[in-house]
């Protein structure tokens, strides 16, 4: 076991959920990609922790989880006032602050 | 021998839930990847040796987050009319693999300048007992600004999915304005 495969992996799951916001438009799924790359960042945080040999690594790792938990909330609230008021799941249907709205 | 194997399975597993994420149609099959995905995660760090990290992880990844957006879908109703056409969607997810692998591989090249290796782990590595060491000695005010974002966020949660009677109000009064005009 070397750190180089954890480091692939990571950067992996990094790009995976990088693709996943830029190329898809349903709502959820973007939401879904951003969790993938904040869990990508933490698993290199356990593995930094796990060289290093010291606990404050995973410290970080646990608090990030917290924030995950905090974004998940508001996010899922965020999706269903969008969905009440526009009655979709499309990304590009959302533009509440768009002044022109013609043009999508 | 047997660490790596069961490393590459989870990875495999990681994969392929990460994958099945970005490319299903329906909203629900993308969770239920998102979720294996996360279980495969948590394997990741039980094997390196982070047992508490590794029940944080399905406690409040899979058994919180995955759960309520979960609840979410069903509660929206994924019918096949809300969830947005995309036609061409393969075809961006090979543009946008294109324009990031550049970026994968620097993020790889930057990470590999650390030439660290694993060492022999030290007693107590990765149990609660010295986690919660670390967390109430040198992580106090990380924490309890945690705890004020939780906080935060759930008034935020609530304070956004509520209905606006507000506006009903205004449309109601919209509308019979309308009405008078046309009489």
């Amino acid at each position: 076991m070397i750190p180089e495969q954890f480091f692939i992996v990571a950067t992996l799951l990094f790009s995976i959920g990088l693709v996943g916001v830029v190329s898809r438009r349903n709502i959820f799924v973007v939401y879904l990609s951003i969790e993938l790359m904040l869990s990508s960042v933490n698993l290199l945080l356990v593995t930094f922790s796990r060289i290093d040999q010291s606990m404050n690594g995973s410290v970080m790792a646990l608090l990030l989880i917290a924030v995950i938990a905090a974004e998940a909330s508001l996010f899922l609230a965020m999706i269903i006032q969008l969905y009440r008021s526009k009655r979709s799941l499309d990304s590009d249907h959302f533009n509440l602050l768009n002044q022109n709205k013609g043009d999508l | 021998m047997l660490e790596n194997s069961i490393f590459a399975i989870l990875t495999l597993f990681l994969v392929i839930g990460s994958l099945g994420m970005i490319s299903f149609k329906h909203t629900i099959f993308s969770a239920f990847s998102f979720l294996i995905a996360m279980l495969a995660l948590a394997g990741l760090f039980a094997l390196l040796e982070n047992s508490f990290l590794f029940l944080a992880q399905i406690m409040v990844s899979v058994g919180a987050v995955v759960v309520l957006g979960l609840m979410v879908i069903i509660s929206l109703g994924s019918i096949e009319k809300n969830i947005p056409d995309e036609p061409y969607k393969f075809y961006w997810i090979a543009l946008s693999t294109l324009l990031v692998t550049p970026l994968a591989l620097l993020i790889y090249k930057g990470l590999l300048t650390l030439h660290a290796h694993f060492n022999e782990t030290k007693e107590g590595y990765g149990e609660l007992k010295s986690m919660g060491e670390q967390l109430f000695s040198e992580w106090v005010l990380p924490f309890e600004a945690v705890s004020v974002l939780l906080l935060t966020a759930m008034v935020g949660a609530i304070v956004i999915a509520r209905k606006e009677k507000y506006f009903k109000k205004k449309n109601y009064f919209d509308e019979h304005k309308h009405q008078e005009d046309t009489k």
